[in-house]
């Protein structure tokens, strides 16, 4: 019957973000009765390296909201070539038609709303499926009325939405929380855009929400505005369901900077417009060309994928713990427990895409072995490269492709470097003093100069359109000669010793040192 | 003019629903309620009243009553059919747009420099068949933006219901020199053009609205096939039409017009709600009801011009010159903007007349 469509990203977007969201996802979920209905959540330019926002609140969600919601993920680099020209960094316009493109073409009605929005039927027991199955065509709002944060944020459990509906029905007449707050036309309330239902063939008719809006505010009343041409009217169902908002201003959002506040022009995008259409962005409105991925909660989650990966590469321990040490006299022994590393380094690439293609610079056959199990296992799709200037890694295994670093470079969204010893044997203990031989310093040797290469000229080795930057993963690379190597060029983050992994995209680093750097690291120096 | 002057009320039902509004605004709700019953008495279908009544017993806590008259508005909102799907938007909204004439009024009265306001105020008037209110609103616009080549097109369309063809082609031969490939444009210009009686041109101008519409459009497409009369087109289109649209009677009523004029048998159609309009015209073509019934309940220039045309292919097999009549009282009294006018105009000319 319908598709609800929010959007958002895995960042802290106002006060209390997650519980809001968390309370207002099962809320929908809970006024669902329809097999098609659907909540569509764009998550737009979480970064690379962060699950989607539903994702990290997943254990907050009913099994309900899981079921229904189909999550889209557009990544930073296909927000990139919008970077430039907004201070957001995740937009509205383009995220709701991301999600109107892809939404269940059997359904009637889109509802777009907020992630903290609880809509709550008159009528007990009847659903917001039956409500729009009922109403004629037409164009639809309600009023909003506030919840203040006190009542939210104490009393509502995230996970019991039929209790926090009831709640709403009996604070709003003990409170007094119902003000409906009129507004000029075509914006029949305030704050309309916590609620407008329109037909979805309506929306395909007049192109969407306006791609040209990307300063933030007034995208809901620009489509108010059209929708009312299109239809002539707007159309009420406060007979049917109120809503209610969670209230979050005690800390202000991103976009909310009071006076100095950016806006899209009110004129330009409400007050003068004379047509329901888009004709400019006709044929590209919601990116139909592009392929989005979509995260499900309900099922291939990532948790899933991440252990199966993990199950794949490795046997379960057969000790109670294993010990290594930091202590400084040990600064050169470059021995590492593969076993306990491996989880932090697919902890490190298991969000990104699954057509990810990784360059593995790596100097431990075993390394790779379990690294390519764990790959596959976690069902990505991309091609491991592995340079030939890595001797001693097997050449044979499924989906790893190998050829000379200056070919595959350009393939690579991202790069795995690490710095053990060839020699070192599966059960060997680890940290206990142990010297590189010989074989070993060969093999660092060359890791190094092509990590040092990689990173000095990563910008211009990018693969063919891509705009940002590519993620770095160093392995064994804390408390070790290679920690300032691989420091220097890479701004990562400090990670406790215990994961053995860094990772960031390269530092540009505007100093006299660091132009050394990557000159030297450019010629190989 | 906005804002200065007090909106104007046609009949006596606006009359009392402007004074329950005003009446509301002074708190006095239970007056309010009885002047909407008023109105609603005068006018059944006056949908905005219904909801106006609804919303004031709503506020004062009478919520079981309330739902009833919201539930009434939308019946008779959704009893309304829009315009055919080929015409531009703002020429297929039908109904009482009195509420949205009120409420653009309100904003005018503080935004005077912006368009949106006159144009949606215009198109309000246009749909409630005021095309020269809605004139004034839309020259009101292109004064405050000059050269809106959309409200151009919307202001033709005004024009043209005025009957002004001649300065309607104009105004839109202006948007289509900007915009050629602006579909609805066309039809506006196809509608001033059979308005002009120039079939020719309004056809050219049909077959080029057909060509930019793609097939996800099925029916406007077949809209424009019944009027160029290519029923062939029309028969395809329209049954992916009726597959979404099940209900609507008027569907059905074209699919058998052109299963007829392609000399198909005609099948078993479910007649919808016996009586009304226009399930008589679906018997006329099952040979469940006579001319006279049919004019019976034609009872608007609508359904008349809807009357003729379908006697005329019901007759035409074993009446030529009989259909011809009919479709000459089409074109000479129906709007150039309903199907049947075009439709009639290029059976007539098949015809030879």
């Amino acid at each position: 019957m319908f598709s609800v469509i929010l959007y958002g990203r895995n960042d802290s977007h106002g006060y209390n973000l997650h519980k809001r969201a968390a309370i207002s996802f099962n809320a929908l979920a809970e006024v669902m009765s329809d097999p098609d209905d659907e909540i569509l959540f764009v998550d737009y330019n979480t970064p690379e390296d962060h699950p989607t926002f539903p994702e990290a609140i997943h254990d907050t969600l009913t099994e309900k909201a899981k079921k229904v919601m189909r999550i889209l993920r557009v990544r930073p680099e296909q927000h990139a070539h919008l970077k430039s020209k907004t201070h957001l960094v995740a937009l509205e316009c383009q995220s709701r038609n991301v999600a109107l493109r892809r939404s269940n073409p059997n359904n009637r009605w889109i509802l777009y709303t907020n992630t903290d929005m609880l809509l709550v039927p008159r009528t007990e027991g009847e659903s917001l499926s039956d409500i729009l199955g009922a109403v004629p065509d037409g164009f639809y709002q309600i009023p909003r009325f506030e919840l203040p944060e006190m009542l939210w944020e104490a009393a509502f459990d995230r996970r019991d939405p039929a209790e926090n509906l009831r709640k709403l029905r009996d604070w709003s007449v003990r409170f007094h929380l119902n003000q409906v707050v009129h507004n000029f036309m075509p914006m029949k309330y305030d704050a309309l855009g916590d609620f407008q239902a329109a037909l979805r063939e309506d929306m395909f008719a007049i192109h969407g929400f306006d791609e040209e809006m990307i300063l933030g505010w007034h995208c809901d009343s620009n489509l108010a505005a059209r929708l009312a041409l299109y239809r002539g009217r707007v159309d009420t169902l406060i007979d049917k369901l109120f809503g209610y908002h969670c209230d979050h201003t005690r800390v202000a959002a991103a976009n909310n900077k009071g006076r100095q506040t950016k806006m899209n022009d009110q004129d330009r995008y409400i007050w003068d417009i004379s047509t329901p259409y888009l004709p400019a962005q006709a044929e590209t409105w919601g990116w139909p060309d592009v392929t989005i991925e979509e995260v499900r909660l309900d099922r291939d989650t990532s948790y899933q994928r991440f252990t199966a990966g993990l199950d794949a590469a490795m046997e379960p321990a057969t000790v109670p713990y294993t010990t290594t040490s930091l202590e400084w006299q040990l600064y050169d022994d470059l021995s590492y427990d593969l076993t306990h590393t491996l989880p932090f380094v697919c902890d490190q690439v298991v969000t990104f895409p699954r057509s990810t293609s990784v360059m593995i610079v790596a100097t431990r056959a075993e390394f790779v072995t379990r690294f390519a199990k764990a790959w596959q296992g976690m069902g990505f799709v991309g091609t491991l490269l592995v340079p030939n200037e890595c001797e001693g890694l097997p050449t044979d295994l499924p989906g790893v492709k190998r050829g000379p670093f200056k070919e595959l470079i350009n393939q690579a969204h991202m790069f795995i470097f690490e710095f053990g010893l060839a020699t070192q044997s599966p059960d060997e203990p680890v940290r206990r003093g142990r010297l590189a031989s010989t074989i070993d310093e060969k093999r660092l040797k060359a890791v190094a100069k092509l990590f040092r290469q990689a990173a000095s000229t990563e910008h211009e080795t990018r693969p063919t359109g891509r705009r940002l930057p590519r993620r770095f993963i160093g392995v064994n690379v804390i408390y070790n000669k290679y920690w300032p190597l691989f420091t220097d060029h890479i701004g990562a983050n400090i990670n406790p010793f215990c994961s053995q992994v860094l990772a960031g995209v390269p530092r540009e680093d505007p100093s006299l040192r660091g132009k050394v750097l990557r000159f030297r690291g450019r010629h190989a120096v | 003019m906005a804002g200065a002057a007090k909106p104007n009320a046609d009949t006596e039902a606006e009359r009392l629903f402007l004074r329950a509004r005003m009446t509301a605004l002074s708190g006095d709700s239970d007056v309010a309620v009885n002047l909407l019953e008023e109105a609603t008495t005068l006018a059944p279908q006056f949908d905005a009243a219904v909801e106006a009544q609804a919303e004031l017993l709503d506020m004062t806590g009478h919520s079981d009553e309330a739902q009833k008259k919201y539930a009434q508005a939308r019946r008779i909102r959704a009893a309304t059919r829009p315009g055919a799907p080929d015409r531009p938007f703002a020429v297929r909204q039908r109904g009482n747009f009195r509420s949205e004439i009120v409420a653009y009024d309100t904003v005018l009265r503080s935004l005077k420099k912006n368009a949106l306001p006159y144009i949606a105020r215009g198109n309000a008037y246009l749909a409630t068949g005021k095309p020269a209110q809605a004139l004034a609103d839309y020259d009101r616009a292109l004064k405050l933006k000059p050269g809106l080549l959309d409200v151009q097109a919307i202001k033709a369309e005004a024009l043209s219901a005025m009957g002004k063809y001649e300065e309607a082609l104009t105004t839109i031969d202006a948007v289509l020199t900007a915009r050629p490939s602006d579909a609805e444009a066309l039809s506006t210009r196809s509608v001033i053009l059979m308005g002009l009686g120039r079939p020719d041109d309004a056809n050219a101008d049909l077959n080029r609205q057909l060509a930019l519409l793609p097939t996800s459009q099925a029916a406007a497409r077949a809209c424009i096939a019944l009027r160029l009369a290519a029923y062939e087109l029309a028969f395809a289109e329209l049954d992916s039409v009726i597959a979404r649209q099940p209900h609507d009677p008027y569907w059905r009523l074209y699919q058998a017009t052109a299963r007829l004029r392609l000399g198909q048998p005609p099948t078993t159609v479910q007649v919808a709600e016996q009586g009304t309009w226009p399930a008589v015209l679906l018997a006329l073509h099952a040979g469940h009801a006579t001319e006279q019934e049919v004019m019976a309940q034609a009872d608007t220039d609508c359904r008349r011009a809807e009357a003729w045309f379908q006697l005329g292919a019901v007759a035409v097999a074993r009446d030529p010159e009989g259909a011809k009549r009919h479709w000459r009282q089409v074109v000479d009294h129906a709007s150039p903007s309903l199907i049947e006018h075009a439709a009639a105009r290029n059976e007539l000319k098949r015809s030879g007349a």
